[in-house]
């Protein structure tokens, strides 16, 4: 039988756990807060080299990170200067809000204020973390007049191969581009044959062949048909450009050579799709932006881009849409613009580019089941803050009269 | 007799600018008989840049474009108003050639016209005309290059090339500058018989200098042509719509081109044709005459109020009015610190209301011309930012009474009000609003509070400052200063702090709805969050009692640094949704006021009993 102990102590200044002692101590909050801003400040001038979104993850989605000095050509990237990254940072402030919290808190209305500017605080770092892990981006283009049910992720690849054979239904393999490293054979239940990952490319771009570098070389499909040569091209990091992969594949089955081909997004519509028969049936193979499909459809109507007269400065951009959703047997209109997204579904449809001079719209498609808690956090800090005005107002108006 | 001196300050100020502003209110309505009736011609509307606007804001800002300059200056030494100017450019191109009005100020670009570097950074365009080729080919190989890769010889040719087309888009404005004739409406009416009759006008005298063979078609045809180019060369529209839902105005090339339809020629083109005329020959009665009719056809709208008010405010510069006003502040605020304080202090406070109430005229005046919150761009957010902060100093000086008040609203305001001034040098002021920021609920929340925030940072900051100053290099910082001071650095970094937080949160929720995230990691949101953050550092520093009064003033004066960086530092980075104001020259200016800041943190942190006022503060 083991006996329950219940112990209770009681610390006084002097004999408290200096764990504990340091992780409330008002002395971590300034360090902390002294490196979030040191943190922020090189992650926000590396911008300039890695784009916003590859810095986000460095600086801000890691617990330790590098700040390598990289200005003006000078090559001392080794004499970089090391940083706690966001994620430490932001557990460590949550611990010390929270130690101080306890360590500080007297139950007086004195402190109310106090208390909820600092709950809303730990809230939105709270809520940080929690988009960093569930919020998804994805896109949507869609022409005029035609409609889509599924949305693409421009930095994630998928390499498709679908069975057309029957008329009815396409089987679809879909394999990931992580899975696609040089040297790799690719088996899949569904696919009588295998394929062999001769070469991948991260980034791409076509051009001429050198002597040095002759490229990817087919012997089937529009690779071999259109001499398209694509070499390897360094990632970019940019905000207005995308890297673009390229695959150089090699499809065997037991005793059949079924060809090398070049599979990337480069061959998009205007291309013919990559075909080619086997055991009596019909495959296309595509490397292609990552799909999600939805259960409901959207239809471009109108795409609208209307400038300030006399000038090329955009007034504002709009789609009108129609969304069908197939088993609700539910169709509804919606008009998406600046500043007005589409929640539909738990996703949420914003106007974001266009293209095809002006027939095609880009909505950029965001799902983040967090959203709401920086609007809850906020109005935490923000009654916070009325509270203690209005106390210290209190106060004021007591003593001048 | 100390007692009056603050009213006479007052007094003789307040009369200074109501003359001005006289002055400028009669330019408005003043008719000239004996000569082109200028401040008339200035007030014709226009439609540039998405907005219709005085011909006197195009000139002005084309002039600024141009040569950087508000007037242009004449080997006689005498002066020509922006419009005087536009005038010659868009009625007698040839004069307007020989005018000086562009600034080179690279000697590599001399060099390629083999120009030594005279003492002169100003050349007409008929000096540049044997150029035009090579300005040409060499700024094609310049734009081929990101704006960010250009040297400076590279930067500067771009700009030359950009001032000599925006020169190329006034000079047919209104009048189509043709081989056929030298009068717009000779040229007018053969274009409309071509059109409604297929033939060749009968016995004009114009059809005489044409070559037998030539068909009516041709002839057409290459007209076509020409106003086809004419519509790519300039989309200032001068000729309002018929249709009043419409909002797009016509321009002169757009207007021939629609005769295809209308078989009309549009009255105004004919009324501008004989004000060209009037102006080349000289006839003064006829030029004012023309004038005022079309200002009778064109006034015929709502925008005719808001146009004249515009022009009053070109004419009275409100903030020129208040860099001066904020300047003699100054300068009394600081002698009220040597010798007679009380007298000098009123003086200051005063001067400080009086100024006060012009830069917010000024504010208010560009509110209505724009029909927009106040900020809408940098230039705007400078005027708030000093507007802001001269609006918390009344109220310190009102509870201390001791003259810092007044000086911090002065500093901050001549300092912001100097950086708009350059800033405006760029274009028009009063831009139209890019689709993802045309909301104003949001401009009027967000970005308000967080530039608000910006002066309660950069006041906290200049008020650390005086601290330092004062108290390192002179002996005035006594007790009493130095703990006002204090209080006040405490209050308005709370300000700050408040203000910099709810619109940081606000912007967030402004992103989430239009974006589709609440905090995205952009440049402009990160400075943003490190001047909260910042705020955070110090409140909670002064809390927990780690550093004592200087020890608060060095991390404020850093807060200056923070606010800067964010402010402006951040739109350098040229990366980002946000990332609306590039600028290059403005780095200089950047790092050099960090420099001096960080400097002036350094001073701080000599050994008190260094102090020059140590005996006085302990």
């Amino acid at each position: 039988m083991i006996k329950l102990i219940v112990t209770t102590t009681f610390y006084t200044q002097s004999d408290m756990n200096p764990l504990y002692k340091l992780l409330s101590s008002l002395k971590l909050t300034v360090v902390l807060l002294a490196f979030s801003m040191l943190l922020v400040f090189f992650g926000t001038l590396d911008q300039i080299h890695l784009g916003i979104h590859k810095a986000q993850t460095i600086y801000f989605e890691s617990f330790f990170t590098v700040w390598p000095f990289r200005e003006a050509g000078y090559s001392l990237t080794e004499l970089g200067l090391p940083l706690p990254g966001g994620f430490l940072i932001g557990i460590l402030l949550i611990l010390n809000l929270s130690c101080s919290h306890f360590r500080y808190f007297r139950k007086s209305w004195k402190k109310t204020g106090i208390a909820l500017i600092h709950t809303g605080v730990a809230l939105l770092i709270a809520s940080g973390f929690l988009t960093s892990f569930l919020q998804k981006e994805t896109q949507m283009w869609i022409d005029e007049g035609a409609e889509s049910n599924y949305t693409t992720d421009p930095k994630d690849a998928e390499l498709v191969i679908i069975e057309t054979t029957d008329p009815k239904k396409d089987i679809v393999t879909s394999i990931p581009h992580e899975q696609m490293t040089r040297g790799t054979t690719l088996t899949h239940e569904n696919l009588p044959f295998s394929i062999n990952v001769l070469e991948y490319f991260s980034n791409s771009a076509s051009g001429k062949p050198t002597k040095e570098d002759p490229g990817l070389i087919a012997n089937e499909g529009i690779g071999a048909k259109m001499q398209f040569k694509i070499f390897e091209a360094p990632m970019t990091y940019r905000h207005d450009t995308i890297n673009t992969p390229s695959s150089l594949i090699h499809i065997t089955a037991d005793k059949k050579d079924l060809g090398k081909w070049i599979v990337s997004p480069f061959f998009n519509d205007r291309f013919s799709t990559q075909t080619f028969n086997f055991q009596d049936k019909t495959y296309t193979i595509s490397l292609r932006p990552r799909r999600k499909y939805l259960p409901y459809s959207i239809k471009l109507v109108d795409f609208k881009h209307d400038v300030y007269p006399g000038t090329t400065i955009p007034k504002n951009y709009s789609s009108k849409v129609e969304i069908t959703h197939h088993e609700k047997k539910e169709v509804r209109p919606a008009l998406i613009y600046m500043n007005h997204p589409l929640r539909y579904e738990g996703l949420t449809f914003f106007q974001a580019s266009f293209g095809k001079n002006n027939t095609a719209s880009m909505f950029q498609v965001v799902k983040n089941e967090g959203w709401l808690i920086p609007y809850i956090a906020v109005a935490l800090v923000g009654i916070g803050m009325i509270v203690q005005f209005m106390m210290h107002l209190i106060k004021f108006l007591k003593k001048s009269k | 007799m100390k007692k009056h001196i603050p009213k006479v300050f007052l007094i003789l100020i307040s009369l200074w600018v109501l003359s001005t502003a006289l002055k400028s209110y009669k330019g408005l309505s003043k008719k000239t008989t004996d000569s082109f009736d200028v401040n008339s011609f200035a007030q014709l509307p226009i439609q540039n840049g998405g907005r219709i606007k005085p011909i006197d804001t195009l000139a002005k800002i084309s002039l600024r474009i141009m040569s950087n300059r508000q007037a242009v200056r004449l080997p006689n030494g005498d002066k020509l108003t922006a419009t005087e100017w536009i005038m010659d450019v868009i009625m007698n191109p040839e004069k307007a050639d020989k005018h000086t009005v562009f600034r080179i100020d690279n000697d590599q670009i001399l060099g390629l016209f083999e120009w030594k570097q005279k003492n002169r950074k100003h050349f007409s365009f008929e000096e540049l005309r044997p150029h035009l080729q090579t300005i040409d080919e060499q700024a094609r190989t310049a734009f081929q290059k990101e704006k960010e890769l250009r040297s400076v010889y590279e930067e500067q040719l771009t700009n030359l090339y950009n001032k000599i087309m925006l020169y190329e888009k006034l000079i047919p404005l209104i009048h189509p500058i043709s081989p056929f004739t030298s009068i717009p409406e000779k040229e007018y009416k053969f274009w409309l018989d071509l059109i409604t009759t297929g033939k060749l006008p009968g016995s004009e005298d114009q059809t005489s200098k044409l070559p037998e063979h030539i068909k009516p078609e041709q002839l057409r045809q290459f007209m076509e042509e020409s106003y086809t180019r004419l519509v790519k060369r300039t989309n200032i529209g001068i000729i309002p719509p018929s249709d009043p839902t419409n909002t797009h105005w016509v321009s002169l090339g757009q207007s021939l081109m629609d005769v295809k339809q209308t078989k009309t020629i549009h009255p105004i083109l004919n009324l501008y044709s004989t004000l060209i005329l009037s102006y080349q020959s000289n006839e003064v009665k006829t030029f004012n005459q023309t004038l005022e009719e079309l200002h009778s056809v064109l006034g015929k709208r709502i925008h005719e109020n808001r146009n004249q008010f515009e022009y009053f405010f070109n004419l009275l510069q409100p903030f020129y009015l208040c860099i001066v006003i904020y300047v003699i502040t100054l300068l009394l605020a600081m002698t009220s610190w040597l010798v007679l304080p009380t007298t000098f202090q009123k003086s200051a406070n005063a001067l400080l209301l009086l100024t006060f109430g012009i830069h917010t005229f000024g504010l208010l005046a560009r509110m209505y011309i724009q029909e927009r919150p106040p900020v809408t761009n940098l230039y705007s957010s400078a005027i708030l930012v000093g507007w802001g902060a001269g609006f918390l100093s009344i109220f310190l000086e009102r509870i201390n009474k001791n003259g810092i008040g007044s000086a911090v609203a002065s500093i901050i305001g001549i300092a912001t009000l100097i950086i708009a001034h350059h800033l405006d040098a760029s274009g028009d002021s009063m831009e139209m609003m890019r689709a993802v920021l045309d909301s104003n609920f949001w401009l009027a929340t967000h970005v308000i509070i967080i530039t608000i925030g910006y002066s309660g940072m950069f006041l906290a900051g200049t008020l650390a400052l005086i601290y330092i100053i004062r108290g390192t290099l002179t002996s005035s910082l006594d007790k009493k200063t130095a703990k006002s001071l204090s209080k006040m650095v405490y209050a308005i970094t709370c300000f700050s702090a408040l203000f910099s937080f709810v619109g940081t949160m606000l912007g967030g929720i402004w992103a989430d709805q239009s974006w589709g995230r609440f905090w995205g990691w952009d440049p402009k949101e990160n400075g943003a969050l490190l001047i909260v953050l910042w705020c955070a550092i110090v409140l909670h520093a002064k809390l927990g009692k780690l550093v004592k009064d200087r020890g608060i003033m060095t991390l404020t004066i850093f807060g200056n640094v923070v606010t800067s960086f964010s402010w402006f530092g951040t739109n350098m980075l040229g990366v980002g949704l946000h990332s609306y104001g590039f600028m290059d020259k403005a780095f200089v200016w950047l790092s050099a006021f960090i420099i001096s800041q960080l400097l002036i943190m350094g001073l701080s942190l000599i050994p008190l009993k260094s102090w020059k006022s140590y005996e006085k503060i302990t």
